[in-house]
């Protein structure tokens, strides 16, 4: 029987073809996508990476903006505990400490509020230094330096070497300024960040704000997917060790890459949906005129005693036949179509990344299988309406049919 | 004419109407297609049903063959009456026990000859190797041996119409029924098929009930019935036919 379902896709070979062929479209173009979908988002997830490491801990205030004076900072008793028990968790590659202040920058007559953030040079888990593209990136020693973004250089008319004052308020609420030497110029995928955001030594931020305190710990880990299960240990950690502090893993700590990531399963869902309901639709089409034409043969099939239920699942199955054959199709043109892709490297700067990139296709299983699955499922699926009126013609009547 | 005769085991009677009557609408219209028809067919028996066109032969056939039910009246086989059977009931006791021959043969166009033989043993499950056997056997019936793995467009008219009989006997059913078989072959071929149908009845007993309006097949009947305006108007017993 499934056998005779296969064959049937042999008595036109043409519309066969045909049906195959859209199938192996829709199939073979989503894979596509949703491969291109997929690296962009894996750069994407790779860049915020970069720039908020794994896991953030901090003050659950600090972390939601609703912070008051300076009542979040972790003091260095507290920073050696949180150190301790985070290099305790498996896969931890590494911690470091920032300090953010706001601060106005002046520079000859100009001033500019700023958010200084305060790192640790060369601490091997997040320093900035690779976003120089002039000058130097901050070094271990280093105290009055600080890197500026191009687009605030460009602003203030600032170059590597030049002098300027950072004014802020400390701890105790008393004013307080230091000079700093521009030692680079850092460039960011967004000019908000270029304008407004600089990177100044830890022991200057902490110098200036008249503190020992810190107002996060960064952690890196070995691998991105280990995130969300290292920051329910570590969570359960700072809770049995009684520190009010909380853990932000880097996908809600930018909502920049939450909004991309949403828009992105938004994108795709919108593409597979709209390829295989057109997909689904002209199948419909060509197998309801299929079917239509072996109404006589239903009936002879009938009349020898099918039962009905057998040539419903005749007519699926051969609907599920054909979207394997499409999808199978679909997936090794999808398949050699990426690799083409990635071979070409068409180069591309994906929204919210600092470098360009080859433009390329990412083939994990679900990149393969999703498409797949979908275009033999809704193929199988367009067989069935057609199927079930096959089955409701009485046998005579089917018979009598021409 | 092949000298023959008919089988002369009679059992019960395999398949019986009583008063089947059948109306058809068409539009408006209501059609007496079949009027009070009483029918019987004993097992062993040779029954011709001829008729002009429009009679109602095919609608007391399709009746006979389970295949559609009639407006009144009741058909009963091996005596059980079928009026209250479900469809499903039907579709079994047709690919059990009824065999069906069409005028246009009615093959799958995508199966070889030995595989549409064989499709009524897969509705029936029969084990593959016992298939192969019951196939091999019928097809060899039938003369056909050679061509078992032959298209059906690669097959003559009276080729196609000896693995349509071959298919309506592989499950060896009580009864085969049989519209027009010889209409769409030339007389020859015809007379070929027809002669194979009375050797099988001849040898093995198979009952056959076959309608028709080509007045060439009534000399193969035992019984031969004339059906007008959708009533049985005569019956006669033929006995041995004569040779040609
Ligand atoms: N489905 C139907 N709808 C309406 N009328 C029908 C239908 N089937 C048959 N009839 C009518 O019923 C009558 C008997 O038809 P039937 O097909 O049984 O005749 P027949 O003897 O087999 O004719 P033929 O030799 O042409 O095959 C005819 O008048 C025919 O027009
Ligand atoms: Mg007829």
């Amino acid at each position: 029987m499934a056998s005779l379902a296969l064959r049937n896709l042999s008595r036109n070979r043409r519309r066969t073809l045909l049906s195959a062929g859209i199938v192996a479209l829709g199939c073979a173009l989503s894979l596509v996508v949703l491969g291109f979908v997929e690296r962009s988002r894996a750069l994407i997830q790779e860049s915020t990476v970069q720039q908020f490491g794994n896991l953030q801990i901090a003050d659950p205030n600090l972390l939601d903006g609703r912070a008051e004076g300076f009542a979040y900072l972790i003091d260095p008793v507290r920073r050696v505990q949180v150190e301790e028990l985070v290099r305790a968790e498996r896969g931890v590659v590494g911690t470091t400490a920032q300090l953010s202040l706001s601060g106005l920058l002046a520079v000859r007559r100009t001033t500019a509020v700023v958010r200084a953030v305060g790192v640790v040079p060369e601490n091997g888990v997040l320093d900035y230094n690779d976003l120089v593209v002039e000058g130097r990136g901050l070094r271990p020693g280093d105290v009055g330096a600080v890197l500026v973004g191009r687009t605030l250089a460009e602003e203030l008319g600032l170059r590597p070497g030049d002098f300027l004052n950072l004014t802020a308020t400390t701890v105790a609420g008393a004013f307080n300024v230091s000079p700093l030497e521009v030692v680079g110029i850092f460039r960011f995928s967004s000019a908000e960040v270029e304008r407004a955001q600089v990177f100044v030594p830890l022991a200057f931020a902490q110098l200036l704000l008249a503190t020992d305190g810190v107002d996060r710990v960064v952690v890196r880990l070995d691998r991105l997917g280990r995130t969300w299960a290292a920051a329910r240990a570590i969570g359960a950690r700072l809770r049995a060790a009684g520190l009010a502090l909380e853990v932000r893993t880097w996908d809600v700590l930018s909502p920049f890459y939450r909004g991309l990531s949403a828009f992105f399963d938004l994108l795709f869902g919108f593409l597979v949906a709209a390829v295989f309901v057109l997909v689904f639709f002209v199948v419909l089409q060509i197998l309801t005129l299929s079917f239509l034409e072996r109404t006589r043969e239903v009936g002879t099939i009938r009349a020898l005693g099918t039962r009905r239920d057998e040539v419903f699942r005749l007519f699926v199955a051969e609907g599920l036949w054909l979207g394997l054959l499409g999808g199978g199709v679909g997936v090794l043109a999808g398949l050699g179509l990426s690799l083409l892709f990635n071979g070409v490297g068409i180069p591309w700067q994906p929204p919210g990344t600092v470098e360009a990139v080859a433009l390329g296709v990412d083939l994990t299983p679900a990149v393969v299988g999703i498409p797949w699955t979908v275009s033999v499922l809704s193929t199988a699926l367009s067989a069935v309406l057609p199927a079930y009126q096959a089955t409701r013609v009485s046998v005579a009547d089917a018979l009598r049919a021409v | 004419m092949r000298q023959g005769s008919f089988c002369y085991v009679k059992g019960a009677p395999v398949l019986e109407g009583r008063a089947l009557t059948k109306f058809y609408t068409l539009g408006k219209e209501r059609v007496r297609a079949l009027d009070r028809v009483d029918f019987t067919a004993v097992q062993g028996d040779f029954t011709v049903v001829n008729g002009p066109s429009g009679s109602g032969k095919s609608t007391l056939l399709n009746l006979l063959a389970l295949i559609d039910r009639p407006s009144e009246g009741e058909v009963l086989f091996d005596g059980q009456p079928t009026g209250s059977l479900p469809e499903r009931a039907l579709a079994a006791l047709r690919r059990e026990k009824i065999g069906l021959v069409f005028q246009t043969f009615n093959l799958i166009p995508v199966l070889s000859a030995a595989e549409n033989v064989e499709y009524p043993l897969l509705l029936t499950r029969t084990p593959r190797a016992e298939r192969r056997e019951r196939v091999r056997e019928v097809l060899a019936e039938v003369g056909l041996a050679d061509l078992a793995r032959r298209r059906p467009d690669e097959l003559s008219g009276g080729q196609r119409q000896r693995v349509a009989v071959a298919r309506a006997l592989v499950t060896q059913p009580r009864i085969v029924l049989a519209d027009e078989p010889t209409a769409n072959l030339d007389s020859a071929t015809g007379t070929q098929i027809m002669e194979l149908l009375r050797g099988l009845n001849g040898e093995h007993c198979v009952t056959f009930v076959v309608v028709t309006h080509d007045p060439a097949v009534i000399p193969y009947a035992e019984r031969v019935l004339t059906i007008r305006d959708g009533r049985i108007v005569g019956e006669e017993r033929r006995g041995e036919p004569r040779p040609a």
